[in-house]
C-alpha cells in the first residue's frame, strides 16, 4: 500500500539524478559562492545551542543508543555513480559518507570534507583544499588521488557524468589539493558538491565496483560504518569509532526501515517500533502537531531556495494545449484554494509561481487568478474556431490524487472543456513526460538551494520535439527565459540574480506550462527521546541547514535517558 | 496407485511447462519497455542497444525463452536490475516470512474451526451454532486488507499489545518472532477459520446422521469419544481439500499483508517489484510461487490417497 504521491516525488527525484550533470553543478547563488571561497580549518563539534525547539537538542549530548527511523521508501545502492538517490539515498548517504561541501543555515555553500573550494578569477578553475587527517571506514587516508578517482568514476557514469559535464579535467596537484577545470566559467560551482556528486567513497569501494562487484560494501568518511542492508526491510549502520569529527556520532547505531503507507509508518512510529519517521502526507504534520510526547518538524514554516511545488504541466507542443487561450482558460478555471483543501491537508497557502513570501525571489508573477467565467469565454472563443477542446489529464494511481483530478476535471469541463482522466503507472507518466507523450499531467518538482539548478528543465536547449527525449518536459521553449536562466548563472551580483530569477517566474506565468497547486511538503516526526535531528552544525561550527527536503544528518543525534 | 502417481507427475510436468511460458510471455506483453526505465533520459540509440545485448533481450522470443530456462534450471533466476540483488536470494530470505504467516494463520484457524465444529454441529441451529455460524459469516466478507488496520487500531496503538509493523527472524529472537507475526497471521486467519469452520460443521452434522455413530452411541459410548474417533475423520475430507485450495488464496493473502505489515516476504518483493518495473524479479517470483502452489497442489491430492483411497479408484 505505497502511497504514490511519495514514490512519484521518489521517481522524480532518481530520474532527476540521471541527469544530475545540469542540476549538480549548473551553478549556485554568488552568495555560496563567497561563504565557499572562505576557508575554515579544523573541525568543531559545537554542541548546538539548547531549546525547546522541536528537534533541537536540550541538555547535555548522551553517547549510545540506538535510532530506528522510518523511512518512505527504499533505495537502489550506495555507490554514487550508479545509485538514484533521492530524499532516502541522501539520508544513508549522510550516514556512511561525507559530502565535499554542504549548505549552510542561511542557505551559503561551506566546506566539509575540504578545508576550502576557491575559484581563480574567471570562475573556470576551481582548487580545493582537503582536510588533513581523515580516513575512511577501510582505514585508508582521504586524499586528493581519491577525489580524483571518484570524479572520475562519476563523470564515466551514465547515471551522474552530466553532472560533471562542465568539467574537463580533475587532477590532484599535490595529496590534499584537488584542481577542477572547467569548460567555462561557473561562479556557483561549488553547490554541485553539495549533491550526490560530491559524497566520496574510498577507493576499496570503487575498486570493487571496477572488479565487477555490483554491490560493493560502502566504504566512506561518515559517522556511521555500513553494518547490513536488506533491501525494502532494514538498513543498519553502527557508530564510526574513528570519525574525524572529535565525539561524533553520539549514537551508537541507526537503522532505517522502510515503511511505504503512511499510515503504518505512523502507527509503527506510535508502538516504538522506530523513533522517528519522515513523511510527505500533509496528513502527517495535521495528526503530529502539538501532539505531546512528539516532536515535528516540517517544510510549511520555511524552505530555502525554491520548495518542491505540485503542479499540473501542460504540454506546449501538442493541441490543444499548444495554445495559449486554452493554457489560460485551464490556469483561470483551477480553483487552486479548493484543491489545497484536499490535497494540502488546509496546510498550504496560494502560490503564484516557483517562490514562497519571504524569499528574496519572490515577486507578483503575473499568474492568471481564478476566474471561471473569464475562462468560460476563451473557450467558447476556441470552440468557435476549433471545436470543443478536448484534452487528456494523465496521473498516477493514488486515491489522493485522484479525488484532485475528479475536482479539477469538474472545474475545466464546466467552462468548456472535455476533459478525460487517465491514471498509469508512475514510470509510464515519467517516460510519457521524457517523450512528450501527454496534454496535461500532475507532477511535482523543483525544490531545490538555488533557482539555477532547475536550468535543465526550462532551458531550449532541452526542449524537444514530441517522440525525442527531452528533459524540458513541458517543451516550453522560451528564448526570455533561457536568457535570464543563463543571467543568473554567471553573473556574481546577486541583485542581477534575484532580477533574473523573477524574470523566469513572470515568464513561466505568461507561458503557463506549469499551472501551480502547492507547495509540496516534507515532515519528520519524531519521539521526545530522539534529540537533536533539526540542529546540525558544519565542522567550522556554523549551522548547517537542516531540513533539506526531508533531508536530516544524523551525525549529531542523541538519545535522551 | 503407481498408474496414478505417474498420470499425475506428467500432468504436474504439462502444468509446469505452460507455467513457465506464461510466466516469460507474461513480462514481455506487459506495457513498456524495460530498457527505457533502466536508461531514462540516457535512453540513447547507442545505450539501448547495450543494455539490450546485456538483458538478451535482442534475441528471438523462443531464444530468450530457452535460455531463460536453462538459467533457471541451474537455479538462475536472473539479478534485480535495481538493487543487484539475485531473485535466488530474495526467494529464500523472503520463502521463511510467507511459509511461517501461512503456517500460523492456518495453525490459528484449525485451533479455533475445528473444536467450534464439533461444538456446534452436536446441536445444530440453536443459540452457540447460531452465533458461531452468523460470525463466521462477517469473517469470509472481511478481506486481510480491512482486518489488517483495524487489529493494528486495536491492537497495536490501542493497547499497545504488539508491534504495528517490524520482523526478526525466528532464528533470531524466537519469542519477538512470534510477537511480531501474530497480528499478520490474524489478519490473514479471519477467512480461513469462517470456511474450515462452516465445512466441518455441515460434514460433522451429516455425519452425525450415519448408523455407524447410532451404533456408536448404543454401544454407550462418550460424546467426546464418539465426535473425536468416529465423526471427526470421515468429515474431513472437505477440510483437507479446502486447505489445500486456500493455501493458494493465502499465498495472495500474505502479499497483502506483508505490504501492511511491512514484512519482507516473497510477496512484499514482489510489490516491490512490480511498482518499479523490476521485470526479472516479477518474472523469478511469479515463476516460483506459481510452481510451488501446483507442487503443493499436488502433494495434497497424494494425501488425499492415502486419506481416502477411493480417489485412486475413481
Amino acid at each position: 500500500m505505497s502511497e504514490s504521491h511519495e514514490i512519484d516525488r521518489r521517481t522524480f527525484l532518481s530520474q532527476g539524478a540521471k541527469v544530475g550533470g545540469a542540476l549538480v553543478l549548473a551553478g549556485a547563488a554568488g552568495s555560496a559562492l563567497a561563504a565557499c571561497g572562505s576557508s575554515s580549518s579544523g573541525s568543531s563539534t559545537t554542541v548546538p545551542s539548547s531549546g525547546s525547539a522541536p528537534g533541537v537538542g536540550t541538555g547535555t549530548p548522551v553517547k549510545g543508543g540506538s535510532l530506528t527511523v522510518g523511512t518512505v521508501a527504499e533505495i537502489d545502492g550506495f555507490y554514487p555513480p550508479s545509485n538514484h538517490w533521492d530524499t532516502n539515498g541522501f539520508l544513508y548517504a549522510n550516514t556512511l559518507y561525507d559530502p565535499l561541501c554542504a549548505i549552510a543555515a542561511d542557505g551559503s555553500i561551506q566546506p566539509y570534507l575540504c578545508e576550502s573550494v576557491t575559484p581563480n578569477a574567471t570562475y573556470d578553475t576551481w582548487t580545493m583544499t582537503l582536510r588533513p587527517n581523515i580516513k575512511f571506514s577501510d582505514g585508508s587516508d582521504l586524499t586528493a588521488a581519491v577525489v580524483v578517482s571518484n570524479s572520475t568514476e562519476l563523470k564515466a557514469s551514465l547515471l551522474t557524468g552530466q553532472a560533471l559535464v562542465q568539467v574537463t579535467s580533475v587532477t590532484a596537484t599535490d595529496p590534499m589539493t584537488v584542481v577542477y577545470q572547467l569548460e567555462a566559467p561557473n561562479p556557483g560551482f561549488a553547490a554541485g558538491l553539495t549533491t550526490q556528486v560530491g559524497y566520496i567513497v574510498g577507493q576499496s569501494m570503487i575498486d570493487s565496483v571496477k572488479a565487477g562487484n555490483k554491490t560493493p560494501t560502502p566504504v566512506g568518511t561518515g559517522p556511521f560504518v555500513f553494518q547490513s542492508w536488506q533491501p525494502n526491510d532494514h538498513f543498519t549502520a553502527t557508530r564510526n569509532p574513528n570519525y574525524w569529527r572529535a565525539g561524533l556520532p553520539y549514537l551508537d547505531q541507526i537503522t532505517f526501515r522502510p515503511i511505504p503507507d503512511t499510515i503504518q509508518r505512523e502507527s509503527t512510529l506510535k508502538t516504538g517500533g522506530v523513533d522517528m519517521i519522515e513523511s510527505t502526507d500533509p496528513d502527517t504534520i495535521n495528526r503530529f502537531k502539538g501532539q505531546s510526547g512528539y516532536q515535528l518538524v516540517d517544510s510549511t514554516t520555511g524552505v530555502l531556495g525554491e520548495p518542491t511545488v505540485a503542479f499540473i504541466m501542460l504540454n506546449t507542443v501538442v493541441a490543444p494545449t499548444n495554445d495559449i487561450t486554452i493554457r489560460t482558460a485551464l490556469a483561470q478555471s483551477l480553483d487552486q484554494a479548493t484543491v489545497q483543501k484536499i490535497f494540502g491537508g488546509g496546510l498550504t497557502k496560494p502560490i503564484s509561481g516557483l517562490f514562497l513570501p519571504g524569499s528574496e525571489y519572490y515577486s507578483d508573477s503575473g499568474y492568471p487568478a481564478y476566474n471561471p467565467a473569464a475562462a468560460k469565454a476563451l473557450v467558447a472563443k476556441y470552440t468557435a474556431q476549433h471545436g470543443q477542446p478536448k484534452l487528456t489529464l494523465l496521473t498516477i494511481t493514488d486515491p489522493r490524487l485522484a479525488q484532485v483530478v475528479q475536482i479539477i476535471q469538474q472545474m475545466w469541463n464546466q467552462v468548456g472543456f472535455d476533459v478525460t482522466i487517465s491514471q498509469i503507472e508512475q514510470a509510464n507518466l515519467i517516460n510519457d513526460f521524457i517523450a512528450g507523450e501527454f496534454q496535461a499531467a500532475t507532477s511535482y518538482q523543483f525544490g531545490t538551494i538555488d533557482p539555477d539548478l532547475n536550468y535543465v528543465w526550462w532551458s531550449t536547449t532541452t526542449a524537444k520535439p514530441v517522440g525525442s527525449i527531452a528533459l524540458n518536459f513541458a517543451r516550453n521553449s522560451d528564448p526570455v527565459i533561457e536568457q535570464a536562466m543563463l543571467t543568473g548563472r554567471h553573473t556574481t551580483d546577486q541583485a542581477t540574480r534575484v532580477q533574473a530569477y523573477q524574470t523566469v517566474n513572470q515568464q513561466l506565468a505568461k507561458d503557463l506550462p506549469y499551472l501551480w497547486l502547492q507547495q509540496y511538503l516534507f515532515s519528520e516526526v519524531a519521539t521526545s527521546r530522539v534529540q537533536n535531528f533539526a540542529n546540525p552544525t558544519l565542522p567550522s561550527g556554523a549551522k548547517q541547514y537542516a531540513f533539506d527536503e526531508g533531508i536530516f544528518v544524523p551525525t549529531q543525534i542523541w538519545l535522551s535517558k | 496407485m503407481g498408474k496414478y502417481l505417474v498420470r499425475r507427475v506428467l500432468q504436474l510436468v504439462v502444468v509446469a511447462f505452460v507455467i513457465s511460458v506464461l510466466t516469460f510471455l507474461l513480462v514481455h506483453l506487459l506495457p513498456g519497455d524495460p530498457t527505457t526505465v533502466i536508461l531514462g533520459p540516457n535512453d540513447t540509440a547507442a545505450n539501448r542497444a547495450i543494455l539490450l545485448k546485456q538483458l538478451g533481450l535482442n534475441y528471438p522470443l523462443w531464444r530468450q525463452y530457452l535460455t531463460w530456462l536453462g538459467a533457471v534450471f541451474q537455479g538462475n533466476l536472473g539479478t534485480s536490475y535495481l538493487n543487484h540483488e539475485s531473485v535466488t536470494h530474495i526467494l529464500a530470505t523472503g520463502a521463511p516470512v510467507d511459509f511461517e504467516l501461512i503456517l500460523i494463520s492456518q495453525v490459528i484457524a484449525f485451533a479455533i474451526a475445528i473444536p467450534l465444529a464439533l461444538v456446534t454441529s452436536r446441536k445444530p441451529n440453536k443459540a452457540l451454532d447460531n452465533v458461531a455460524t452468523t460470525s463466521t459469516f462477517g469473517l469470509l466478507a472481511l478481506p486481510p486488507f480491512v482486518v489488517a488496520p483495524i487489529l493494528v487500531a486495536v491492537f497495536a496503538v490501542g493497547l499497545g499489545w504488539f508491534p504495528a509493523t517490524g520482523y526478526t527472524p525466528f532464528t533470531q529472537n524466537p519469542a519477538q518472532n512470534l510477537h511480531e507475526m501474530i497480528l499478520p497471521s490474524l489478519a490473514i486467519t479471519a477467512g480461513s477459520i469462517a470456511v474450515y469452520y462452516r465445512l466441518l460443521r455441515s460434514d460433522l452434522i451429516s455425519t452425525l446422521q450415519q448408523d455407524f455413530i447410532t451404533m456408536a452411541r448404543s454401544k454407550g459410548l462418550s460424546s467426546p469419544r464418539i465426535m473425536w474417533r468416529h465423526a471427526f475423520r470421515p468429515s474431513s475430507f472437505s477440510l483437507l481439500a479446502a486447505a489445500g485450495i486456500n493455501i493458494g488464496a493465502l499465498i495472495a493473502g500474505t502479499f497483502v499483508v506483508e505490504l501492511l505489515f511491512v514484512l519482507p516476504g516473497i510477496g512484499y518483493a514482489l510489490v516491490q517489484a512490480v511498482e518499479q518495473r523490476d521485470y526479472l524479479v516479477v518474472q523469478g517470483i511469479a515463476l516460483v510461487v506459481a510452481i510451488a502452489y501446483v507442487l503443493l497442489q499436488f502433494i495434497i491430492d497424494f494425501i488425499f490417497t492415502i486419506v481416502d483411497p477411493r480417489v485412486v479408484r475413481e
